[in-house]
């Protein structure tokens, strides 16, 4: 057990946040760890991609991250920051050219990269389940979105043709149809984007699940049809008791939904705090370039005087070619020398406020 | 921004313009479905109007009639006071070629708008091509304009996978710019990108705009992000434009229910960023 304190007490993001007593605890035993709600804990997680030409891309590079019963997280990133990587890691979903090279995905305290395909089965869908990015390419064109939703129970609970029949439906109403008898055998062309993505909902929380990943559930949609859908898996959130982990580039989207937030840049978390100090006082200068960029796109009005946007300069490093030190310090404004000699280990300016810069210690 | 008060003509003028599609199979069930009905917009040369409204409101269908990708069913477009789309079979194809070049169009989807077996010289060079502008002007022009959308011309010879969004959508400006038109229609072309990647090319059409005096028709769902960019903003719904006027009053003042309706989400927002960030005092 000590062995595990140890390796715990290395990682400041993973008790980020918890109450001083909870942090306390989860040096004693793993088993209370439990009863305190600790649902999934990805602990010094690095996946690598194989190219083609015998490159090798880091993806996701020692993350650890842990997420409580009936929290809300975010993920926050940039697109080919490694967070969809991240997301299909926990579920093992990941392409054949994707290596893990170390790390652990424990979930209620069994490690999901190392147990048997046959025990994942159990899990995916049934446990944690997935809201994919584009529900477009996701759901069967042949299949009636009804029979697409009975398919995930059939799969994982033993209920009789008709008890399925009404719990589809019951789900169709619970994500928001008026007439869940009607759209019961819609076909997904029929259907809006938004609708699709309400069919992708019930299927993901078709068997209550603990813990519901959805990965840029929203980014495919019009701007009010993104407020829909989160304010529907807050409502979810609210009635189910379930776990979430949102990924999206906006941090917007996270305002008033998401307990916590992670940010990550380059395979990385730079930092990690409840939404509300990430807002208030983000401690990365990444994070506070965001959410500048992220308030002023929601501040509604019209331009005055040819006023410009303000915006992060440069381009997300290339994930073959990145930088040394600090993988942010070519964009970043306040760069000094030593952040392009080495990678700023994590510091706590705040109790439980990670932050990977060398603005807040050396 | 103030106006003179004797206007010129718009640079683009559009009136009566209506489209309607056919939905069904190929001998059933064929409903027309109107998609544009009886829409006018006149924009300025150097001003920008911004075409709002959800998806399947049929802004994308005035855009592609503007770019002439589409034939309109009924009513007129003026481009610099030529009737450019309503009777373009009486001209030469040399002549609509040219005129074409005065409107280009740059698309929401960079990844699907460009061929990935391309250089990004041979992207930018394409429509210089067509045209029958020989390989080494076409080089100097590729140099030149992919300078003016803040791309290397060191980059030129890589292929166009090899980019990042933000940078292959900077490309396919490159490619619309290359021909000198007077009208980019922009179809959703900020959005799917990284925010930061958003405000730069945002920044980069108020840039290129100063210096050329670029007239843009920006097509979006995003209000808040357009009315930013734009002079006029036109609300579209249901084939028609419900509300327009000038960008500040409409975002001050908003009048018509799908007007409050687009901007309701980041109104709840601003709200939850404000609580959020007002809750340190």
């Amino acid at each position: 057990m000590s062995k595990l304190s140890a390796s715990l007490d290395k990682s400041p993001f993973l008790h980020a946040n918890l109450p001083p007593t909870r942090q306390l605890r989860i040096n004693h035993s793993r088993k209370k760890l439990e009863l305190m709600g600790e649902l999934c804990e990805i602990r010094g997680l690095s996946i690598t991609y194989t190219l083609r030409d015998g490159k090798r891309i880091r993806a996701v590079d020692d993350l650890s991250l842990m997420i409580a019963s009936g929290e809300i997280v975010g993920i926050l990133g940039e697109s080919g920051c490694g967070k969809s990587t991240l997301a299909s890691a926990i579920l093992r979903l990941l392409p054949a050219h994707a290596d893990r090279e170390q790390g652990t995905v424990l979930f209620r305290g069994v490690d999901l990269l190392t147990m048997p395909e046959s025990g994942l089965r159990e899990i995916r869908g049934r446990q944690i389940s997935l809201i994919p990015q584009d529900p477009a390419l996701a759901l069967n064109p042949v299949l009636s979105v009804g029979v697409q939703i009975a398919e995930v129970l059939r799969a994982h609970l033993p209920l009789r043709p008709k008890e399925r029949r009404s719990r589809v439906s019951d789900l169709l109403g619970e994500v928001g149809f008026d007439r869940p008898q009607e759209i019961y055998g819609a076909y997904p062309h029929q259907l809006s984007g938004g609708q699709k993505q309400r069919i992708a909902i019930a299927q993901a929380i078709s068997c209550q699940p603990a813990l519901v990943i959805a990965d840029e559930p929203t980014s495919k949609l019009d701007a009010p049809l993104q407020a829909e859908i989160v304010a529907l898996l807050a409502k979810i959130r609210r009635e189910h008791g379930l776990a979430i982990m949102l990924i999206s580039h906006d941090p917007a989207l996270f305002a008033g939904f998401a307990d916590r937030m992670a940010v990550m840049y380059a395979g990385r978390i730079v930092e990690t705090g409840t939404t509300a100090q990430i807002f208030r006082q983000p401690l990365h200068p990444y994070t506070q370039a965001l959410v500048q960029i992220a308030k002023s796109a929601v501040a509604a009005s019209a331009r005055t005087a040819r006023q410009p946007f303000s915006a992060i300069a440069g381009d997300s490093p290339d994930p073959s070619h990145l930088p040394a030190g600090c993988r942010f310090h070519p964009r970043c404004p306040e760069r000094m020398d030593v952040c392009s000699q080495r990678y700023p280990q994590a510091f706590l300016p705040e109790p439980s406020r990670p932050v990977s810069c060398f603005k807040y210690g050396e | 921004m103030p106006r003179p008060l004797e206007l010129p003509t718009p640079l683009l003028r559009v009136r009566g313009l209506s489209k309607r599609y056919v939905r069904g199979g190929l001998w059933r069930n064929r409903t027309p479905v109107s998609a544009v009905a009886g829409v006018d917009l006149d924009i300025f040369a150097g001003q920008t109007l911004a075409l709002v409204g959800e998806s399947g409101s049929g802004k994308s269908t005035v855009a592609r009639c503007v770019a002439r990708l589409e034939k309109p069913d009924q009513g007129q477009i003026w481009i610099d006071t030529d009737i450019d789309a309503a009777e373009p079979a009486r001209r030469s194809a040399r002549e609509r070629l040219l005129q074409r070049n005065r409107v280009q169009m740059v698309f929401q989807d960079p990844v699907t708008s460009m061929n990935p077996r391309l250089t990004a010289a041979q992207v930018v060079e394409e429509p210089l091509k067509i045209m029958g502008v020989d390989a080494r002007l076409r080089r100097d022009a590729a140099r030149t304009v992919v300078n003016e959308v803040g791309l290397s011309a060191d980059w030129l010879e890589r292929s166009v996978m090899e980019f990042s969004g933000g940078q292959r959508q900077r490309l396919a400006l490159a490619r619309a710019l290359v021909v000198r038109p007077r009208l980019l229609v922009l179809d959703e072309a900020l959005t799917g990108l990284d925010l930061s990647a958003q405000a730069q090319i945002a920044n980069l059409l108020l840039d290129l705009q100063a210096a050329h005096k670029l007239t843009y028709l920006l097509i979006s769902h995003d209000l808040p992000l357009v009315a930013r960019l734009a002079d006029t903003i036109a609300v579209m719904s249901g084939g028609r434009i419900v509300e327009t006027g000038p960008a500040f009053e409409m975002m001050a003042s908003p009048k018509h229910a799908e007007t409050l309706r687009l901007l309701a989400w980041a109104r709840a927002a601003q709200s939850n960023l404000a609580a959020l960030s007002g809750a340190s005092a």
